[in-house]
């Protein structure tokens, strides 16, 4: 009977014991309520803590820092381009006590960032054109050389504020609207940014459009370049063989000035006779046996005959 | 160590193992025994089980991350460690020597000497993003990291690894929206390394404990419906160097035959020259021997050959006719057309 007693006296310390102390993680907080009402400041802070036992309520929220994956959403950019954008931001609860007043619960919470942040990612987006949202920079991008030769360098709109800065916009935008419910915005990013379908179709027309273009340049340099070899060719060719002809009548020349030369030195010596041999050679080899010879009794070779007759 | 922990479970089980009637038996005999009866024993078995919760062990690859009522106090290192027991402190082992690996636009299926990768669906948009001159790239890449800081890594974010992956997502797509589609095709290294130098910036100021080991790019492309556009350029490239070779070789063909033709037509100039002048020199010698000759005797030697030139020519002729200038009035009549055939009737 009395072990009975003594048995049910440590259930019941115990059980009091257990629900009148907790533990709260590295990555919880904790706000005490009794019956539905805050008591005392938020622990913050990891460790054991003690409370009224079934009077008072811990209601645990995480500390630590907690996502939020937009829904990817279509919207259009101030230069009327249509793009998928899907955001993410990360956030932790600041001030508990605000946050289970206003929302309560990580799931009521997410719902308010979906509020706050998609129609700010859409605000932003909207108000300013593609380029702004995909670079970051004005950092000047390299054409390698082949390229460079191929097309002409698209001439990229410089930017004003790039992407850092808009998501930076964005944070500013959302920021306050989010303090009231007690969350911290840490920071909002744009995880991906895409053509929808329609538009992707015709950014693909254009770059197969761009390489075919410089595969065309490409090919019509070659013959531009193989036809300058040719050109180049035939000049050389020309050159190489008048050259060489120019080359052979001057020899030839030449050597007739200098054969004319010898023949004049010699036969000046005594032209009549030279004329007398010539004429025999002349006579001699327009002779052949076809031929029928007409003399004359006054012929040369008969004069001498005759001449002794007389 | 391993051996210690083997037999404590074997004893631990031996222990529990026995059927409730065994137990209840063992109960009743050990009942008088022990001090405070089957009360007692419970009690002292229970403080004993949870006094085994002690006893801990570490790998070598990990760390252990000690809190105490939830409040992280320590961390401890591989091996056999202690610690209070359980509901007091607690042990949660970090792998901090673990290369992880998250991969981006594609999935390894299957690794091996030939691993085989999954790219399909919706992996395919993770790697598809805008360039910066708004073209569209195909980036798969890989980010390979560790557990830098296990406190960090377990209580500062909650889930570490999604955060890594959006992160590294924005990341590279930050990198790759400030450069054009050549270079994102051509200079791999130098995104890997700007995107993991940002990558750690901002998994450093969210305190994840992570530590970037590497961010290894991928086959960078442009999408599949682009990509023969893309070779065709490559081959418009060869074919280019194709047709200006084609015509260097037939430059080279030309160009020395030419000059030989050139040296040959020169050379036989230089031939027609000799042959000149030695022809010239020969019939000059030829003169001048005669004219020595005719020198001495000038009369006669004419006269002996114009007589020797006028046999000769005599003797080559086929028919000669001797006409008598004092036959006046007579008109020699001589067929020329009939002469040859007369002359074959014969």
């Amino acid at each position: 009977m009395k072990l009975k007693i003594v048995l049910s006296l440590i259930i019941l310390l115990g059980l009091l014991a257990y629900d009148g102390s907790f533990i709260v993680d590295e990555t919880e907080q904790v706000v005490i309520t009794q019956f539905g009402k805050p008591i005392g400041d938020p622990i913050r802070e990891p460790g054991l803590y003690f409370k009224l036992p079934f009077v008072q309520k811990a209601n645990f929220f995480p500390k630590n820092i907690l996502a939020w994956d937009g829904d990817p959403g279509q919207i259009p950019t101030l230069d009327k381009t249509y793009i998928w954008v899907d955001t993410f931001a990360r956030w932790y609860i600041k001030d508990p006590l605000k946050f289970l007043q206003t929302v309560n619960n990580v799931t009521n919470a997410l719902a308010r960032l979906d509020d706050i942040l998609d129609s700010a990612v859409r605000n932003l987006v909207t108000s300013y054109p593609l380029l702004e949202t995909v670079r970051n920079s004005n950092r000047t991008m390299e054409m390698d050389i082949e390229s460079k030769e191929a097309i002409e360098v698209p001439q990229m709109g410089q930017i004003e504020l790039g992407r850092s800065k808009i998501t930076e916009m964005v944070y500013n935008q959302a920021y306050p609207k989010l303090e009231q419910y007690g969350i911290h915005l840490v920071d909002v990013k744009f995880k991906r940014i895409n053509y929808v379908e329609e538009v992707q179709k015709s950014v693909y027309a254009r770059m197969i459009a761009e390489r075919k273009q410089m595969a065309e340049k490409f090919r019509s340099e070659g013959v531009g370049e193989a036809n300058k070899i040719q050109g180049q060719k035939e000049k050389e060719l020309k050159e190489i063989i008048s050259d060489a002809n120019r080359k052979a009548q001057e020899i030839k020349g030449k050597a007739d000035a200098e054969a004319a030369k010898i023949y004049a030195e010699a036969y000046s010596l005594n032209p009549e006779f030279y004329a007398f041999l010539k004429g025999l050679e002349v006579l001699k080899t327009s002779v052949d046996p076809e031929t029928q010879l007409l003399l004359s009794t006054k012929a040369e070779v008969f004069k001498h005959i005759r001449g002794q007759e007389k | 160590m391993e051996w210690d922990w083997e037999r404590l479970k074997k004893r631990q089980e031996s222990k529990k193992v026995p059927d409730l009637q065994d137990f209840m038996k063992n109960m009743g005999s050990f009942k008088a025994k022990l001090p405070g009866g089957t009360f007692g024993f419970i009690v002292a078995l229970a403080l004993l089980i949870w006094a085994y919760t002690c006893v801990y062990t570490i790998k070598p690859d990990e760390v252990g991350v000690i809190q105490r009522f939830g409040k992280f106090v320590r961390l401890s290192q591989p091996g056999l460690n202690f610690k209070l027991p359980s509901g007091i402190e607690k042990v949660t082992k970090v792998k901090t020597k673990y290369v992880f690996k998250e991969e981006f636009g594609f999935r390894t299926i299957e690794p091996g000497i030939r691993t085989t990768y999954a790219t399909k669906g919706a992996f395919e948009a993770e790697a598809l993003m805008l360039t910066g001159d708004l073209n569209v790239a195909v980036v798969p890449w890989v980010v390979q990291y560790r557990v830098a800081d296990p406190s960090n890594y377990l209580f500062k974010v909650h889930n570490v690894r999604a955060t890594l992956r959006d992160l590294s997502e924005a990341t590279m797509r930050l990198v790759v929206g400030d450069r054009n589609i050549n270079e994102v095709i051509s200079k791999r290294e130098e995104i890997s390394r700007e995107a993991m130098d940002v990558l750690q910036k901002e998994l450093d100021k969210a305190e994840t404990g992570i530590k970037i080991v590497t961010i290894e790019m991928k086959r960078t492309n442009v999408p599949e419906p682009v990509q023969p556009s893309f070779n065709e350029v490559n081959q418009a490239l060869q074919e280019k160097e194709r047709t200006i070779y084609q015509a260097k070789e037939e430059y080279n063909k030309a160009i020395p035959a030419a000059r030989g033709q050139a040296e040959k037509i020169v050379s036989e100039a230089e031939g027609y020259a000799l042959e000149r002048v030695n022809k010239a020199r020969g019939d000059v010698s030829r003169f001048m021997a005669i004219y020595k000759e005719y020198t001495k005797a000038p009369e006669v030697t004419k006269k002996r050959l114009y007589f020797e030139t006028i046999s000769d020519v005599m003797e080559k002729a086929k028919s000669k006719v001797l006409i008598d200038d004092e036959l006046k009035g007579l008109l020699p009549v001589w067929d020329l057309s009939k002469s040859k055939g007369k002359e074959d009737q014969k």
